[in-house]
């Protein structure tokens, strides 16, 4: 019976095939990538000048995208650390989900970062020039140690699953065969093998937490070690955090429901997966909303002349529209609907993880532009367009396409890998009977 | 005779002016100042002398300075040793004839729209008086773009002066993002340039030429300090707005009026720009009173 | 030496044939060259010429334009000191030659002259000079005075000049600080000089506290420019000061400050202690695996 129970895991959590939507899925993303690709190349072969940015609006929608992706990473600590060590079991399935977007997210992070840079071939300089004042370089450190410690997170776990798929030998094509056994032929499920990757991953779930706080604190110090208004806030570091975990829940609540729907799921991802996703989203839009009213009221309270200008910017002014429909959609409405117990079924759910997800973007965007539009000195003795930023169609179809890439990194992976840890499942369901 | 017998002997020494000082000229021509900034280059030149002499000289003591090629890197990222460079802005003499403005940005080949000196139509508040105030780089003394500076394309020397070495510069643009002045511009496209001027090796202290995708600013004009000159936006003020100097010498000059730096800062009430922001700029500012002319912005009609 | 007269028109025309061609075409800037002589500390001296052009209404300097310089009234050859082009600011200067001496001697009154050819966008420009030969020569007397003296050539004698008037004060980078609050003063009919008390105390020196003094004559229409200077040990001793060494957060590479260093090295080495110390445990599940 239990092998039973057992085998149908395995079949069920097994990567499959892409259908045909999935193809459709996989051409789509495709698209936006090449397209994206194509306007890169125009921005490598004109410059910058492709882009709506100018000397006062100088970082743009790159540099939110960046903050995004940042952010969306840090869901992988959350699910996968944070719950590990606090004992929470029901969060298994979703680890593998977490990781994943962490590691394709952040990666993209990386590659969105020397898109913004006006010398990528100069990117070595980093590297043979970098000086350890500079908060850049710190990212650059930490992004890339985040990644490696994402990295082994995702790999020890998938050990076992690795042995359980090299076992069907004639269902997995030639490539992935020799993928798997290149990635796991070691792999036999010995106690003492066991006994190291308990450890290691008890290890890694610890350091990652530090660090996942370190990268998005970091990336928040790009703007609060500056003196302007909107950035120049000591509230900068644990507002970042607050809103990535946000954003990163937001990202499993859709990435939950479209497994799920797709792959058939629902008996491994079940709705009170979705019903306890959803209150933890819950929780981090009010932590989130908690930081907000700080970062504005205060100085709204005060109304200091440099800030006034970009603080009504935000509440009445031109960015008004983006700021209330970012503020509603990321945190006030998916607060509205999670909250009952209704709402955290598995569709109302997805609803409010993409509304928190699309307003986290536009939120990165308000934190980006508006206070470069605001400097300290009038803008003045410039061009027109020098005075305002509206992305142009490269910044869009690059921006899309970094977005694109890491949606198909994440499909890739799930076609690849058990997107589900099949081994932990076993394990959990066992236990599970036992008591 | 009151000159003091050492500094004879040091200047027969050096054999600067050997063929002068057998000419048997009175008078002390050297200046020990001079010789700690300026190295004989070991190039003689023949000239002659104004009492008909033919005498030989070192081409590094030549006054004025001849056009020397622009200094290395390495000399470029140390500064003028022992000097300390302020520039002073009398805003009770400005009424943004701009000058300043279009003499750099035809000196420094800068992009057509953009500005390293802007002229700014300043007003506090509705009842306080209107006046121009022209901006440069502030070359402050705890620069915060140089702060951020990932790959050392930024950087403050012993001089004061905050310089970009635009073949280093990634583009980043954190420094724009950290000067609270706003006066850092970048290359966005590949600049419009003369090809002979875009084909000369980027110098640090001239700052040209300008490269696309790299940080552009105000540099203090290194270049014409090391000739004996005075930056650009100096010289061409018609109405004497800009003063330039080195502190450690006490003084400022705008070529036809020079003062002493700490009497005029303190008759006057010099100050800096956003002082609270703790940058430590070296441009300091007279503020507009008893105004040789009226504020009268005309800008708007221009466009 | 025929032949290279011969060869040497030859290129004239043809460097010029498309000049002249242009010329129908297309309407020459004027150019003015404003020639000024300059004797610096009696020992040597030299011309500046600048290049101006008015172009669109505007008075502009002309770089790149190639200037040749004669000594006397004629444009010839015996009479050539050098060719200098214009630079960025539309000067270009020359230091009188050796081979002046003899022109040079020969009179009190001197007369310059600057030509340029004609290029594509100007036409040939000229300028002329007459100076007189004088001398300034600066001193000391006793209670911090600066004294100055100017003498010009009158047939072979110098005489002392009056009424010229005179710029003393401290030499600084780019420009003259004036010894006290009067601007110029006037040189005496009778003995052709001028005394300055010196007032700028404790103003800096060098690190010996010596600084130097200038008497200047600038754009005087019989003499030129002059100038002479020396060095008294009236200023206050200077103390270089620079942090440029210093670790601070504005430093260059390799100069962050100590607590920073220490901060991200311990936590960088901590981090990644543990990541390869996590590569090992693959390495040995590895071996496990195939024993």
């Amino acid at each position: 019976m239990e092998n039973l129970a057992e085998n149908k895991i395995v079949l069920d959590l097994l990567p499959q095939k892409f259908g045909k939507q999935g193809q459709i899925w996989v051409v789509c993303l495709l698209a936006i990538c090449a397209v994206g690709f194509y306007a890169y190349c125009r921005q490598l072969y004109y410059g910058l000048e492709v882009t709506a940015l100018r000397d006062y609006a100088s970082w743009g929608i790159y540099i939110s995208n960046f903050v995004f992706f940042v952010a969306i990473s840090l869901v992988g600590s959350l699910i996968t650390a944070v719950l590990r060590l606090t004992d929470v079991h029901w969060s298994t399935p979703l680890t593998r989900i977490a990781e994943i977007i962490a590691v394709s997210a952040i990666s993209f992070a990386g590659l969105i970062i020397i898109v913004d840079m006006g010398r990528p071939d100069r990117f070595y300089n980093l590297f043979t020039h970098g000086r350890l004042q500079s908060p850049i370089i710190w990212d650059v450190i930490v992004i890339t140690t985040y990644l490696f410690i994402s990295l082994l997170l995702l790999y020890f776990p998938l050990l076992p699953d690795l042995k359980i798929m090299i076992a069907f030998k004639d269902k997995n094509g030639k490539w992935l065969q020799k993928l798997y056994e290149f990635l796991g032929s070691f792999w036999k499920n010995k106690p003492e093998q066991f006994k190291i990757t308990d450890k290691a991953i008890n290890i890694l779930s610890i350091t990652i937490i530090p660090v996942a706080f370190a990268i998005h604190t970091v990336t928040s110090w790009l703007f609060a070690t500056t003196y302007r208004p909107g950035w120049d806030s000591t509230n900068f570091g644990a507002y970042f955090i607050s809103g990535a975990f946000l954003v990163g829940a937001g990202g499993v609540l859709i990435a939950m429901y479209v497994f799920r729907t797709h792959y058939k799921l629902e008996k491994y991802i079940t709705d009170d997966h979705f019903d306890k996703m959803g209150k933890v989203v819950v929780l981090l839009a009010l932590v989130y909303l908690y930081f907000n009213i700080n970062e504005f009221l205060v100085p709204a309270f005060k109304m200091k002349k440099s800030e006034e200008e970009h603080l009504m910017g935000l509440f009445t002014g031109e960015f008004s529209p983006i700021f209330w429909f970012a503020i509603s959609a990321s945190m006030l409405i998916p607060i509205l609907i999670l909250v009952f117990k209704k709402g955290r079924k598995p569709k109302w759910s997805f609803f409010a993880g993409i509304l928190v997800v699309v307003g986290s973007w536009f939120k990165r965007f308000l934190i980006v532009t508006p206070t470069l539009l605001h400097p300290f000195l009038p803008m003045h003795d410039v061009p027109k367009n020098y005075t305002t930023y509206i992305p142009t169609w490269e910044e869009w179809a690059i921006a899309g396409g970094s977005l694109a890439g890491a949606l198909l990194v994440i499909t890739f992976f799930a076609r690849i890998f058990p997107i589900i840890p099949i081994h932990e499942t076993i394990i959990e369901t066992e236990s599970h009977e036992k008591a | 005779m009151k000159t003091n017998e050492n500094s004879r002997r040091e200047f027969l020494a050096t054999t600067l002016f050997a063929g002068a000082a057998l000419a048997g000229c009175g008078g002390n021509p050297f200046t020990p100042d001079e010789v700690a900034d300026v190295k004989p280059s070991g190039e003689m030149v023949k000239l002659l002398s104004v009492d008909g002499e033919i005498i030989e000289v070192d081409k590094a003591f030549l006054k004025p300075v001849p056009e020397m090629p622009s200094v290395p890197n390495s000399e470029a990222r140390v500064g003028i040793p022992g000097k300390k460079f302020a520039m002073v802005i009398d805003l009770s003499r400005c009424k943004s004839v701009k000058k300043c403005q279009s003499a750099c940005n035809h000196m420094h080949h800068i992009h057509p729209g953009q500005n390293w000196i802007k002229v700014y139509p300043m007003q506090e508040s509705e009842k306080t008086a209107p006046y121009w105030q022209p901006t440069t780089c502030m070359h402050c003394d705890e620069p915060p773009c140089v702060k951020v500076c990932p790959v050392d394309a930024t950087f403050k020397r012993k001089d004061g002066i905050v310089l970009i070495d635009s073949d280093r510069c990634v583009g980043c643009r954190f420094c724009m993002a950290a000067c609270p002045y706003s006066s850092r511009v970048f290359n966005w496209e590949e600049p419009q340039i003369a090809k002979e001027i875009a084909d000369k090796p980027y110098s640090c202290e001239t700052s040209i030429p300008q490269k696309k995708g790299t940080v552009g600013k105000c540099d203090f004009c290194p270049d014409m300090v090391r000739q004996g000159g005075l930056p650009h936006c100096v010289s061409a003020c018609p109405n004497g707005v800009f003063f330039f100097g080195d502190i450690l010498e006490d003084s400022v000059t705008n070529g036809a009026e020079t003062f002493r730096f700490s009497d005029l800062i303190k008759d006057k009430s010099g100050y800096r720009l956003m002082e609270d922001l703790g940058t430590k700029p070296s441009v300091y500012y007279l503020p507009p009173v008893n105004r040789n002319f009226p504020f009268e912005n005309n800008e708007g009609e221009k466009k | 030496m025929k032949k290279h007269k011969i060869i040497q028109i030859l290129l004239l025309i043809i460097a010029l044939s498309p000049s002249i061609l242009m010329a129908q075409a297309v309407e020459k800037n004027s150019l003015s060259l404003n020639l000024k002589y300059f004797n610096d500390n009696n020992i040597t001296h030299h011309l500046l010429v600048q290049a101006k052009s008015k172009i669109d209404g505007k008075f502009q300097t002309i770089p790149n334009i190639t200037i040749q310089f004669y000594i006397g009234t004629e444009a010839d050859k015996r009479n050539l000191l050098g060719k200098r082009v214009t630079n960025d600011r539309g000067e270009a200067i020359i230091e009188i030659p050796p081979t002046a001496k003899d022109a040079w001697l020969k009179s009190p009154n001197q007369n310059f002259l600057v030509v340029s050819t004609a290029t594509k966008q100007f036409e040939a420009g000229q300028g002329d000079l007459a100076i007189t030969k004088a001398k300034l020569k600066i001193d000391t007397a006793e209670g911090k005075m600066i004294t100055a003296k100017m003498v010009a050539l009158v047939d072979t004698i110098w005489k002392p000049i009056a009424a010229v008037d005179v710029i003393v004060g401290v030499k600084r980078l780019g420009g003259i600080l004036n010894a006290n609050e009067t601007q110029t003063f006037p040189t005496d009919s009778a003995t052709g000089g001028v005394i300055a008390e010196f007032k700028r105390d404790s103003i800096p020196g060098d690190q010996n506290g010596n600084i130097t003094i200038i008497a200047t004559v600038a754009d005087n229409d019989k003499y030129g420019n002059l100038s002479s200077e020396m060095q008294v040990p009236w200023g206050k001793k200077s103390l270089y000061m620079t942090n440029f060494d210093h670790r601070t957060l504005f430093a260059r590479r390799g100069h962050s400050p100590i607590w920073l260093e220490l901060l991200a090295y311990t936590i960088v080495i901590a981090v990644w202690s543990i990541i390869i110390f996590l590569l090992f445990q693959i390495k040995k599940i590895k071996k496990l695996g195939f024993e």
